[in-house]
C-alpha cells in the first residue's frame, strides 16, 4: 500500500505528464503552422520536416498581405465583425435587461422559449431562404448579409450571458436612480452600464470572435472579391494554389492573430462570461 | 377611494412594465422572426413545392415529389450512416477528453493557468484555419505527422489520411475532436468547482478511492451539465458544415459526406430549393424527437434531485 503523500506525489506526477502531453497536441499545430509560415519555399517541400528554420523569411507574410490582398480581406472581417458586435451588444443589452427584470410577465417568458429554440436552429438549414432572401432584397453582394446573419445567431447567447450578469445587479440601485429622476434609458445608460463592463467586454469577444472566425455564410453569401472576408479566402486561396502550403500557413496565421492576441488580454473576462451564459441556456 | 387609487397606481406599473418590455425585446424579437422564423416557415414551404434557384420556371405543389428524389438519391443512406457516425464518435471523444482535462485541472497546482489557456486554444481558431492546419500535417508528401509514423515505424509508408476511403472520416472526427473539447474542458470545469469539498473529503475518510469518488460523488453531481452539453453538441456536431467542407468537401467519393454537405450539394450545386428544403425538414423532424427525449430527461433529472 503506498502511503498518502507518495500517492500525492504520484497524482501530482500523473496530472503533469497528462496536461503536457494534451497541452502539447493542443498548441502544437499552431507552433507547426508559424514555423511553415517563416520557411522558405524549398524548406517547406522537404521530404524530412524540420523544427528548425534554417533560413526565416517573412516572403510568405508579406506575399500574402500585399499580392493576395489579405489586407483587404482582414479590413472586411474586421468591418463585418465590428458592426455584427455592436448591433448584437445593443440588441442583448436591452433584451438581456427586460429577461432580468421582467421575467414574471408571459410576453417576457415567452420571448425566452423563442430565444432558447433559435439558439438550436443550425445556419446551415436556414442557408437558401436566407440566400434567397437576401437575394430578393438586394443585399447579398454586401456586408449587410453577413452582419444581419451574424447579429442573429448570437443575439440568443448573448441575451443569456446579459441577462444573467443583470441578475447580479442590485435592484436597489435603480429603484435609487429613478427617485433621482432617471427614466429607464438613463438608468441603464448612466447606472448600469457602467457596473457591467466585465461582461460587456464578454459578451462582446464572443459576437466579436463568433462572426471573425464564420465561414459558410460568407462562402455562400459573397461572390465578388471586394467585400469577402478572412475565412472563405483562405480556401479560395487553397482551392487557386493547390501546393503552396508556405502561403496558405501564413494566410491562417494572419487569420488567428487578432483573435488571439484579444483572447490573451481578456481571457479572464471571456471564460467567466461564457461559463454564466452556458449554464444558463 | 385609497385603495382604488393603489390599484390604479398599481395597474399603471403593470403597464408601463409591459410596454417597456415590448419595447426593448423588440429589436431582438424583429431579428428572430425575420431571420429565423421565417426561413423556418419557408423552409417548410418548399419542401412541397417545386422551386428552383436558377430556373425560375419550375413551381407549384409538389407533394412528397421532393422527399423522393432525396431518398432517391443513391448516396442518401451513406450520408445518414456518415452523419451518426460523425456525430456519435465526435460527441463521446469530446465528452471524454473535455471531462478528463476539466477533473485534471480542478486540482491544485502550479502552472494550472498556462495549461488552461494551452488547452482553450484550439477552440479560438476559425475551423477554417484548424482545418487547413491539419491538412498540411496529415499531407502524405510533406505532412509532419506521417514523417513522425514512420519514423517511429508504426507505419510502414506514409497515410493519404484525407484521401483514403476507410481514414477520411476518422481523420475528420478527430479534428473535430481536437478542437471542440475546450468548450466541454471549461463547462465541466465550471461544474466541478460548484461541488462541495467537504463531500469528496467525507468519502475519503471513509476510504473511498479517487476512481470510486470519481464515479460515486463526481459523476452523479455532473448529470445536469452533462445533459446540456451533450444535447447541445449532438445537435451543433450532426449540422456541422463547416468542418467535413474545408477537410474534404465530403470527399473521397463521398466517404464523409453529412447530411448538411447534401443540403449544400442540392441548394448550391443542384439548384434545386426544393429538394434541399426536403433534406432540411427532414432533419428538423429528427432534431425535434432528439429534443423531446432531452426535454424528459432533463425533468426526470431535475425531479430526482429533488
Amino acid at each position: 500500500m503506498l502511503g498518502r503523500k507518495a500517492c500525492n506525489r504520484l497524482t501530482k506526477l500523473i496530472t503533469y505528464i497528462l496536461l503536457t502531453m494534451i497541452s502539447l497536441v493542443c498548441v502544437f499545430p499552431f507552433l507547426w503552422m508559424v514555423i511553415t509560415a517563416l520557411k522558405p519555399e524549398t524548406e517547406v517541400r522537404q521530404a524530412v520536416p524540420s523544427l528548425i528554420i534554417h533560413q526565416p523569411t517573412i516572403e510568405n507574410l508579406l506575399k500574402v498581405l500585399f499580392d493576395t490582398g489579405f489586407v483587404k480581406y482582414m479590413r472586411n472581417s474586421f468591418v463585418v465583425a465590428s458592426a455584427a458586435t455592436v448591433l448584437s451588444m445593443i440588441i442583448a443589452v436591452m433584451a438581456g435587461y427586460v429577461l432580468s427584470r421582467y421575467y414574471k410577465r408571459r410576453i417576457v417568458k415567452l420571448s425566452n422559449v423563442g430565444m432558447m429554440i433559435s439558439q438550436m436552429i443550425p445556419g446551415v438549414l436556414l442557408l437558401v431562404p436566407l440566400y434567397i432572401t437576401m437575394q430578393k432584397i438586394g443585399l447579398l453582394e454586401s456586408y449587410f448579409s453577413l452582419i444581419l446573419a451574424y447579429t442573429t445567431f448570437v443575439i440568443p447567447l448573448c441575451t443569456f450571458m446579459m441577462s444573467s450578469f443583470f441578475d447580479t445587479v442590485p435592484i436597489e440601485l435603480e429603484e435609487a436612480a429613478e427617485m433621482d429622476g432617471c427614466n429607464k434609458f438613463t438608468t441603464i445608460v448612466r447606472v448600469i452600464l457602467p457596473l457591467s463592463v466585465p461582461s460587456l467586454v464578454s459578451t462582446g469577444l464572443y459576437a466579436f470572435i463568433n462572426a471573425w472566425n464564420e465561414f459558410m455564410f460568407g462562402y455562400v453569401f459573397l461572390s465578388t472579391d471586394k467585400y469577402r472576408t478572412i475565412t472563405p479566402a483562405i480556401m479560395l486561396f487553397k482551392g487557386a494554389n493547390i501546393t503552396d502550403w508556405g502561403g496558405l500557413m501564413a494566410a491562417s496565421v494572419i487569420a488567428v492573430i487578432p483573435v488571439t492576441f484579444i483572447f490573451l488580454f481578456l481571457q479572464r473576462y471571456f471564460l467567466e462570461g461564457l461559463m454564466s451564459g452556458s449554464v444558463k441556456g | 377611494m385609497k385603495n382604488k387609487q393603489r390599484l390604479h397606481k398599481h395597474k399603471n406599473r403593470a403597464q408601463r412594465e409591459i410596454t417597456t418590455s415590448v419595447v426593448m425585446l423588440l429589436p431582438a424579437i424583429l431579428f428572430l422572426v425575420l431571420l429565423i422564423a421565417y426561413p423556418v416557415g419557408k423552409v417548410f414551404h418548399d419542401a412541397f413545392s417545386y422551386t428552383h434557384l436558377v430556373n425560375k420556371s419550375m413551381e407549384g405543389f409538389a407533394g412528397l415529389e421532393n422527399f423522393k428524389t432525396v431518398m432517391r438519391d443513391p448516396h442518401f443512406t451513406q450520408a445518414i450512416k456518415n452523419t451518426v457516425v460523425w456525430t456519435v464518435f465526435s460527441v463521446a471523444g469530446e465528452y471524454m477528453v473535455g471531462m478528463l482535462t476539466a477533473v485534471l485541472l480542478n486540482q491544485k497546482f502550479k502552472g494550472r493557468a498556462i495549461f488552461r489557456t494551452c488547452i482553450f486554444i484550439p477552440w479560438l481558431v476559425p475551423i477554417i484555419v484548424a482545418g487547413m492546419t491539419w491538412d498540411w500535417m496529415l499531407n502524405p508528401n510533406f505532412g509532419i505527422v506521417n514523417y513522425i509514423l514512420t519514423q517511429l515505424h508504426l507505419v510502414d509508408a506514409p497515410v493519404n489520411f484525407l484521401g483514403n476511403k476507410s481514414t477520411a472520416m476518422a481523420t475528420v472526427i478527430f479534428v473535430n475532436i481536437w478542437r471542440s473539447f475546450p468548450y466541454y474542458t471549461i463547462s465541466f470545469l465550471a461544474a466541478l468547482q460548484s461541488i462541495p469539498k467537504d463531500l469528496n473529503e467525507a468519502a475519503s475518510i471513509d476510504g473511498a478511492g479517487m476512481f470510486r469518488r470519481f464515479f460515486s460523488i463526481t459523476m452523479p453531481q455532473m448529470k445536469t451539465v452533462s445533459l446540456v452539453i451533450i444535447f447541445m453538441h449532438l445537435i451543433w456536431t450532426s449540422i456541422n458544415f463547416d468542418f467535413i467542407w474545408v477537410m474534404t468537401e465530403g470527399g473521397p467519393n463521398y466517404a464523409t459526406e453529412t447530411l448538411p454537405l447534401m443540403i449544400y450539394r442540392y441548394s448550391m450545386k443542384k439548384f434545386n430549393v426544393g429538394a434541399a428544403s426536403a433534406l432540411s425538414t427532414m432533419m428538423i423532424a429528427m432534431m425535434t424527437i432528439l429534443f423531446i427525449f432531452y426535454y424528459r430527461m432533463r425533468t426526470q433529472a431535475a425531479n430526482d434531485s429533488n
